[in-house]
């Protein structure tokens, strides 16, 4: 693994961490270690989720109700908590999709015409 | 709904972590098993996964802040563990505990009164903020003096002001209630009908007077009941209404009942009822009371300013009116030069000021000084909440390691202050519980002191809790600071290494700081109790011209028993042979005014000089034969008045020393004549000079002169007597007064106090200043002993390696002690600059309240200093002694194991 990790925090662009789990979870439904293999995964081992950052998003997505959590059996039959997105988490993706591609899209504007 | 389901979630909480814990193992598994799928072996896997998950324990409080309020659950636990941990250790918990009671007690006593003295508007006060008392001024030879309580004022002020909405008069005096065995004397208010709009207060039972029922010139005899006296003398009953209460020389019809709680201006002396000032002034006053200006009786009137009117525009209408009412005034009375330049030279001010009196211009130097004294209760407090941080301080040095490894465990910093703060704050509020206790028996010992006769003064009111609850947030918070700025400067490996035996002293300069604060606020103290003990010796000192200790006043209270002028000369004299009988009494004599209970003055004529008015003011009083061995005033020259001094023989007088000096420099005042304007014999011939005495203040008194007529001759138709003891003053008085009272016609009847009780009224400002500042002085040096004693001790204990290892290189005990010791002796040195410093700086504000006394004097801060810094050696030599008593070869063995 020698390439350098992008630490994903929740502060690198606000909400990113949470459009991620989201998006994850719009495939179906994951457990914690699942979501963050699949973003390093995805990302071609460039974003890396901490389980530091990973949990505490988990309880807020869940507090805020855009995701449930029910146990259920791993690939490899252990007993692991799986997340599923609910129609106000795929509400909240789309809403929150379109605004991080507003300000990408924004960003690329000053980077291309400064 | 976010908050009902963090309450679900809360409500789980148990669940939830287990939930989670589960979570993180099997996410710490599955990274494992990946790792080993990869090629890892297994210890490396679970070597590499566990770096990874890095600081589980911080990700876990991190999780379970987001679905609890962590302050909520932090609290709690932090309240439990700072129970245990301060139950561990009793000692620093009562210490706390105690010290924290005190600072607490002694300013909520002096807030509660404070606060009721000066803050409080009075109960039921309707818009507290636009209502004023009057303040009337005019100046005499460039001496400006406060205007008279006169009716035909008070009407002038109403005719001629526009600012007012509603304008009162009131005045509160002791009066007879009641007749036979139930007469006492109680407060009464004596007020204008409109008095009751200015409060939100509706009769609990029949009704208030009207203005019809108050009109000059006799009033309708009707009174109200207040609640408290409807409520011990009546049972509350209803039909109280229409019932009669004779009170004073009036029998009153009861007409209603005030709310409960209502006080009318008078919170610390309630009123027991409530008459028309018309029907108060018509039985006592001259018939013409209303209209003419010659009868004051100490009334005050009370304003409400119009909306949009401010207090200086009202003083300027105020002014302008006093203005007219001294020009209507001069209309009464004849006078030579014009009216308006008579009254430039009046130079009359009005002042629509504070309500509550002691507020306000006119206040009184015990007013003074327990503002003075609320400062010192601060400075108690400053120093109890610098004795508290000093001790937690300590405290936290000790628990360093502890510290340290909670935050390598991962607890965070917020967690970790939280709890610092919650223990502050337990012990400040226990602290508080106690300190109300205190205050409780504090604040009626102050108001005994400040206000005897006073209501007895609850601390359990919602003003002196909130303040309490205030000051107990703020020192909580304030006292948690030290230990708090401690923690964050924690640095982790050196203190779990050291395991807080680090070799090297570590010295706290927070530590220090309070030190140096509280010596420094110790000497404040300790000077302000020796200027105040000073003071009060020299006010002791002082000699009066009469001796106030042996002598009791003997007052008459005629109420309705009308005499003639025979009548009441004989009445009188009849007094005087009786009280003379009287086992236990040495002399007594008739008497007109008493020292320090009001004066009389009269206009007199001295051939030579065109006015004796420009020198002061000439008061005199008119005395039996036995005047001045019963006052034990010395003659000077001459004699005193005699028993040949009747009514046929030659008029005499007697006059001060000063009046001699004023009136007749440089010649012989005996056989000089002197003609009275009020009574047109044709001389009254000084037979003797006597000293002087003080009747207004105890300082100098130059503006004052004093003489002495015969009474047999002047025949005076007011006036008591004066008796001296010759034992016990305080044991003659009840057996003196069942023998006058025998003699006193009809509902009349004699009160009898000591002279010595109006003179304490008089010193009690320097009484109260010198004992309290004397009590709080030497808490505050206790309480700096003991903080310094402890930082030292302290001191001594993480020093002891160094210590020892001096000892052992062969250093003598006693270079150690002083090695510590003076450690100790130079905070002290510090402090007491400083402290000094600050001294010196307030000087000139305490100055006025200090008699015959400088702030500055060299005697009071040398014992003060000298005092301080031989607390500060022993506080530090004790502790530095039993340091250097440690065997070094036993210290450093147990050390090195």
């Amino acid at each position: 693994m020698g390439r350098d990790l992008v630490k994903l925090q929740p502060d690198l662009l606000p909400g990113t961490l949470d459009l991620l789990v989201l998006r994850t979870l719009a495939r179906g439904p994951l457990h914690g270690y699942g979501i963050a293999q699949r973003v390093r995964e995805l990302s071609q081992d460039v974003l890396h989720v901490g389980e530091s950052s990973l949990y505490p998003a988990l309880q807020r997505l869940l507090l805020d109700g855009y995701v449930t959590a029910e146990w259920g059996a791993s690939e490899n039959n252990r007993r692991a908590r799986y997340y599923t997105l609910t129609a106000a988490g795929r509400k909240q993706l789309t809403a929150e999709r379109r605004e991080f591609e507003r300000i990408v899209d924004a960003i690329h504007l000053v980077l291309a015409n400064a | 709904m976010r908050i009902l389901r963090r309450l679900r979630h809360w409500w789980r909480f148990g669940a939830r972590s287990a939930e989670l814990d589960e979570e993180l193992a099997f996410h710490r598994e599955a990274l494992e098993q990946d790792l080993i799928a990869r090629g890892s072996t297994p210890e490396e896997a679970r070597a590499t996964a566990r770096r990874a998950m890095g600081n589980e324990t911080q990700m876990r409080e991190a999780s379970r802040a987001v679905w609890l309020w962590p302050w909520v659950e932090g609290v709690w636990q932090d309240a439990k563990s700072t129970i245990r941990s301060l139950r561990r250790s009793p000692a620093f918990s009562a210490g706390v505990i105690l010290t924290f009671a005190l600072g607490v007690g002694v300013n909520a006593a002096m807030f509660s009164f404070l606060d009721r003295q000066m803050f409080r508007a009075p109960a039921l006060l309707r818009d507290p903020a636009s209502v004023n008392r009057v303040y009337l001024y005019r100046q005499r030879d460039g001496v400006e003096s406060e205007v008279s309580g006169w009716y035909s004022r008070h009407s002038d002020l109403v005719r001629w002001t526009t600012s007012f909405s509603d304008v009162a008069a009131f005045v509160s005096r002791m009066m007879a209630v009641g007749v036979g065995q139930d007469a006492r004397e109680r407060p009464v208010a004596i007020v204008s009908a409109s008095f009751f709009d200015f409060f939100n207060a509706p009769p609990t039972a029949g009704r208030y007077f009207t203005a019809d029922e108050d009109a000059p010139p006799v009033g309708a005899p009707v009174a109200v009941l207040s609640y408290a006296m409807w409520q011990a003398q009546y049972g509350g009953r209803p039909d109280v209404i229409g019932t009669t209460l004779q009170i004073g020389a009036v029998v009153y019809t009861i007409i209603g009942v005030t709310p409960r709680g209502f006080v009318g201006l008078w919170a610390l002396r309630p009123p027991a009822a409530y008459v028309p000032i018309a029907t108060y002034a018509a039985s006592e006053g001259p018939a013409d009371w209303a209209t003419t200006y010659t009868w004051a009786f100490g009334m005050e009137t009370m304003v409400r300013r119009k909306p949009g009117v401010n207090s200086v525009a009202a003083s300027a209408d105020l002014t302008h009116a006093l203005e007219l009412s001294f020009r209507a005034q001069g209309s009464v009375r004849s006078d030579t030069r014009t009216a308006d330049q008579r009254i430039a030279a009046l130079r009359p001010r009005g002042l629509a000021g504070p309500l509550l009196l002691e507020r306000g211009p006119e206040r009184s130097s015990e007013a003074k000084v327990a503002t003075w004294l609320g400062g010192v209760t601060l400075i108690v407090l400053l120093i109890a909440c610098a004795n508290v941080a000093s001790l937690l301080l300590a405290r936290g040095l000790n628990r360093r390691r502890e510290i340290a490894l909670r935050i390598a465990l991962g607890v965070s910093k917020l967690r970790l202050i939280s709890q610092l703060l919650t223990e502050s704050l337990l012990l400040a509020v226990s602290g508080a519980v106690l300190g109300l206790v205190l205050a409780g028996w504090l604040s009626s010992l102050l108001s005994a002191s400040f206000l005897p006769g006073a209501k007895r003064a609850s601390v359990a009111d919602l003003r002196t809790l909130a303040f309490t609850a205030a000051v107990t947030l703020i020192v909580g918070v304030a006292t948690s600071l030290f230990p708090v700025l401690q923690a964050r400067r924690l640095s982790l490996t050196e203190d779990i290494a050291s395991g807080g035996r680090s070799g090297t002293a570590r010295r706290s300069r927070a530590r220090a700081a309070l030190l140096v604060v509280q010596g420094a606020l110790s000497l404040l103290l300790l000077v302000g109790a020796g200027l105040f003990v000073r003071s009060l010796r020299n006010v002791r000192d002082v000699r009066l011209g009469y001796d106030a200790d042996s002598v009791l006043v003997v007052e008459l209270a005629m109420r309705d028993v009308r005499l003639d002028s025979a009548q009441t000369v004989a009445l009188r004299r009849r007094l005087l042979d009786v009280a003379r009988e009287m086992p236990g009494v040495s002399h007594a004599t008739l008497q007109f005014a008493e020292p320090f209970g009001g004066m009389t003055s009269w206009p007199i004529l001295v051939a030579g000089i065109d006015s004796t008015r420009k020198f002061g003011i000439f008061e005199l009083n008119a005395v039996s034969p036995d005047y001045f061995a019963t006052m034990g005033t010395r003659v000077l020259r001459g004699r005193g008045i005699e028993r040949g001094d009747v009514a046929g023989a030659t008029h005499v007088m007697v006059v001060g020393a000063a009046m001699a000096r004023v009136l007749w420099p440089g010649e012989d005042p005996l056989g000089k004549c002197v003609r009275m304007l009020v009574d047109p014999v044709p001389c009254v011939y000084v037979v003797g000079v006597a000293e002087d005495i003080h009747s207004r203040s105890l300082g100098p008194e130059t503006r004052n002169f004093y003489y002495y007529l015969a009474a047999e001759q002047m025949r005076p138709q007011e006036g008591g007597l004066f008796v001296r003891s010759a034992g016990n003053a305080q044991q003659l008085i009840e057996p003196l007064r069942r023998r006058l009272q025998a003699e006193m016609p009809g509902a009349s009847y004699v009160t009898l106090t000591r002279m010595a009780a109006s003179i304490e009224g008089v010193t009690r400002p320097w009484v109260m200043g010198a004992n309290v500042f004397t009590a709080f002085g030497v808490l505050a040096l206790v309480l700096a002993a003991v903080g310094l004693y402890s930082v030292i001790a302290y001191n001594v204990a993480q020093r002891r390696h160094e210590l020892a290892v001096r000892m052992a290189l062969g250093a003598a005990a006693g270079s150690v002690v002083r090695l510590v010791a003076s450690e100790g002796m130079r905070l002290a040195l510090y402090g007491v600059a400083l402290g000094g410093a600050i001294a010196v700086q307030l000087g000139r504000f305490v100055e006025p309240l200090l008699f015959k006394q400088s702030p500055y004097d060299p005697v009071v801060f040398g014992i003060v200093i000298g005092v301080l810094l031989l607390v500060a050696l022993v506080a530090s030599a004790i502790p530095a002694t039993r340091g250097a008593r440690v065997d070094p070869n036993t210290l450093l063995r147990a050390d090195a194991g």
